[in-house]
């Protein structure tokens, strides 16, 4: 078994695919990392006086004015709450302000994990380690050199598991570097802007990475089950294409009860941010006004978790749905 | 019974699809003795390639049983595939790869005891790949991956060698070394069993041979033996119309001209005794022997369009 994971090991970093492949998953989250960091970098003085600059000429254009004049006169007809000092009030609606100008926000761990660059990263991951499984088992199929294989190791058990292991360890190593090193990165960048983050917002971070190595993982292995059981890249990208996007307008559409439990990006976002938020039906209630009309009164759609014990069963579901019958149909059927 | 290295009986495989069920072969009692090359014959489509594949795990049979050195497969396929090697139709390969990382990647599971790179060496000069072992397979012609095919094959020093159609796509020259190769191999102890729709390959290298037609054996033993199954002999008499009037009257099947009396017949001592008691003396009684070819043509006719796969 192990001679047969060296094998497949070396045949996995030969194909040349999967080599690019892996590069991008070391390039793009690089990419990343420095549109985060550029976007997140803090003002210069000389950026901040030419808002302040800037500020200043808007605050004194007729215009501004002319609305700051409106705004005292007509107090109601801005909003201006009654009771509230009109003269501050309006000051603070119409004058511009220097965070008008100075929109950016500074890095924050916190939502590069929750709504940031984290999750994009993990979804980049998860794409191309899925593109690699299915490559690495189309091939053997599209070439025919799976027959040849077979006359070598004609296990056929021990070959999908082999193959399976293989993709799924190569993915998770990979991820987990890559995911590693850009938290990392992110807590060097944010330690020497001297935000000083929280060990609690690191932690979580690498926590998050964890989770997203073996999210990557399980793609990659699942797009390799499904690869193995159509013999087909083509059939697989559909396969995967169908479940993100096509599923989930399907669901929406014949109106499943509770269907954002089952669409397959609520459960990967339960996965990657370590539970989630989902929304079911809105409760309605109907009611007979005095005229004998019927009155349908709705409330807010009721609000779910989903845990990442809920997430991870999902997932691990339809795993087992692609790997099952994709081994028992691998030991069976006529190799062409 | 462990004579044969290969023994097949009753062995039959169905092909299922919506048009209805397809018998590719059918009860076949295949026997294949140790040493020697043995060919199998039988017209495109006629269930050699998916009898082979049943063989080697890659196909399974609907019904029947199938051994390989006495070991009943393919339940018991992994403890004799080391001792087989086979080329099962078109040399299937990485594009991608060199030849040689194909090879090592085959090596490499089967783990050879003088070392990987050892035996990849030796087997691409075996088979005169030598210095174009590092191109990519893609860039290889069709002889070239027929040989590397064959290379393959020789990783594992094969008691057993199966070679369906090796000789595909090869120019004469190539050909002629292929030929060369089985023939050193059938003789250095090697099975080979050589899978071929070319008669006169057959008959060239094999020792003995399986003719089967729509998945169905037609004949089986020593070439000599099945070039002798047709066998009929020439006849020269001084009086032809007074000889075949005879040797009709006495049971045989003649063919021929007035003036060249053919005799379809395995006993040639008969034809020589009913003359000789009509006081009609032969000046003349010469074998025709078959080729395979004929034999082959008369075991299959009307196999060769439209048989089964």
């Amino acid at each position: 078994m192990r001679r047969l994971v060296g094998v497949e090991l070396t045949r996995l970093r030969w194909r040349r695919a999967v080599q690019v492949l892996v590069a991008f998953a070391l390039f793009v989250p690089i990419l990343v990392f420095a549109i985060t960091a550029w976007n997140t970098r803090s003002y210069s003085d000389a950026e901040m006086a030419e808002f302040q600059t800037q500020v200043d000429r808007d605050t004194n254009s007729i215009e501004t004015q002319q609305s700051l004049k409106d705004c005292l006169d007509n107090p109601d007809d801005f909003g201006v709450p009654p009771g509230e000092d009109v003269q501050t009030t309006c000051e603070e609606w119409t004058l511009p302000q220097l965070d008008w100008y100075a929109f950016r926000e500074p890095l924050n761990l916190d939502t590069e994990r929750d709504a940031g660059s984290g999750v994009v990263v993990i979804a980049l991951l998860a794409v191309l380690f899925a593109l690699a499984g299915t490559t690495f088992a189309g091939h053997d199929w599209n070439t025919g050199s799976m027959s040849n294989q077979l006359l070598f190791e004609p296990r056929r058990g021990r070959v999908w598991l082999t193959k399976g292991l293989v993709v799924t360890l190569a993915s998770g190593a990979i991820a987990a570097v890559v995911l590693a090193a850009y938290w990392t990165g992110l807590w060097v960048l944010a330690g020497a802007r001297s935000l000083d983050p929280s060990g609690h917002s690191v932690w979580e971070g690498y926590q998050q990475g964890i989770r997203g190595t073996a999210l990557a993982a399980l793609c990659a292995l699942c797009a390799y089950a499904v690869t193995m059981l159509f013999r087909s890249t083509v059939v697989t990208l559909g396969v995967l294409f169908g479940l993100s996007i096509l599923a989930p307008i399907l669901l929406a559409l014949i109106a499943f009860p509770d269907n954002e439990r089952w669409m397959p990006q609520t459960n990967i976002a339960a996965v990657m941010l370590d539970g989630t938020t989902y929304y079911g039906e809105m409760v309605c209630t109907s009611t007979t006004d005095e005229l004998g009309n019927e009155i349908q009164e709705c409330g807010d759609s009721t609000e779910h978790k989903l845990t990442l014990a809920g997430g991870s069963a999902y997932l691990l579901g339809l795993l087992a749905l692609a790997a099952v019958p994709s081994v028992l149909t691998f030991r069976r059927r006529d190799v062409p | 019974m462990t004579d044969l290295v290969i023994e097949t009986q009753g062995l039959r495989k169905e092909f299922r699809s919506r048009r209805g069920v397809r018998v590719a072969v059918q009860d076949l009692d295949l026997a294949v003795p140790a040493g020697g090359v043995h060919g199998f014959l039988g017209p495109n489509g006629s269930g050699k390639t998916t009898t082979i594949r049943m063989l080697l795990g890659l196909a399974t049979a609907t019904s029947g049983s199938m051994r390989l050195f006495g070991e009943p497969v393919p339940q018991r396929l992994p403890s004799v595939i080391d001792r087989v090697g086979a080329v099962v139709e078109n040399p299937k390969f990485s594009p991608h790869f060199t030849g040689r990382q194909n090879l090592t990647l085959l090596a490499r599971t089967i783990g050879p005891s003088g070392g990987v790179d050892a035996a990849v060496d030796q087997v691409v000069e075996t088979v005169g790949l030598s210095g174009r072992d590092q191109d990519r397979y893609k860039a290889y012609s069709l002889g070239m991956k027929q040989r590397l095919a064959i290379a393959a094959t020789l990783l594992k020093s094969p008691e057993l060698l199966i070679l369906d159609e090796p000789t595909n796509g090869l120019d004469p020259a190539g050909i002629r070394e292929i030929r060369d190769t089985i023939r050193q191999l059938g003789e250095s102890g090697v099975t080979v069993l050589l899978s071929s729709h070319i008669l006169a390959e057959v008959q060239q290298v094999c020792t003995s041979a399986t003719i089967i037609g729509n998945g169905r054996m037609l004949a089986s033993g020593r070439v000599d033996d099945l070039i002798g199954i047709s066998t009929s002999y020439r006849v020269a008499v001084p009086d032809p119309a007074t000889a075949r009037s005879v040797l009709t009257g006495a049971g045989f099947t003649l063919t021929g001209t007035d003036d060249e009396l053919l005799v379809d017949t395995d006993r040639p001592a008969a034809v020589t005794e009913a003359l000789g008691a009509a006081g009609i003396w032969l000046s003349e009684l010469t074998p025709l022997r078959a080729d395979l070819e004929t034999v082959f043509l008369e075991l299959t006719a009307g196999d060769q369009l439209g048989g089964a796969a």
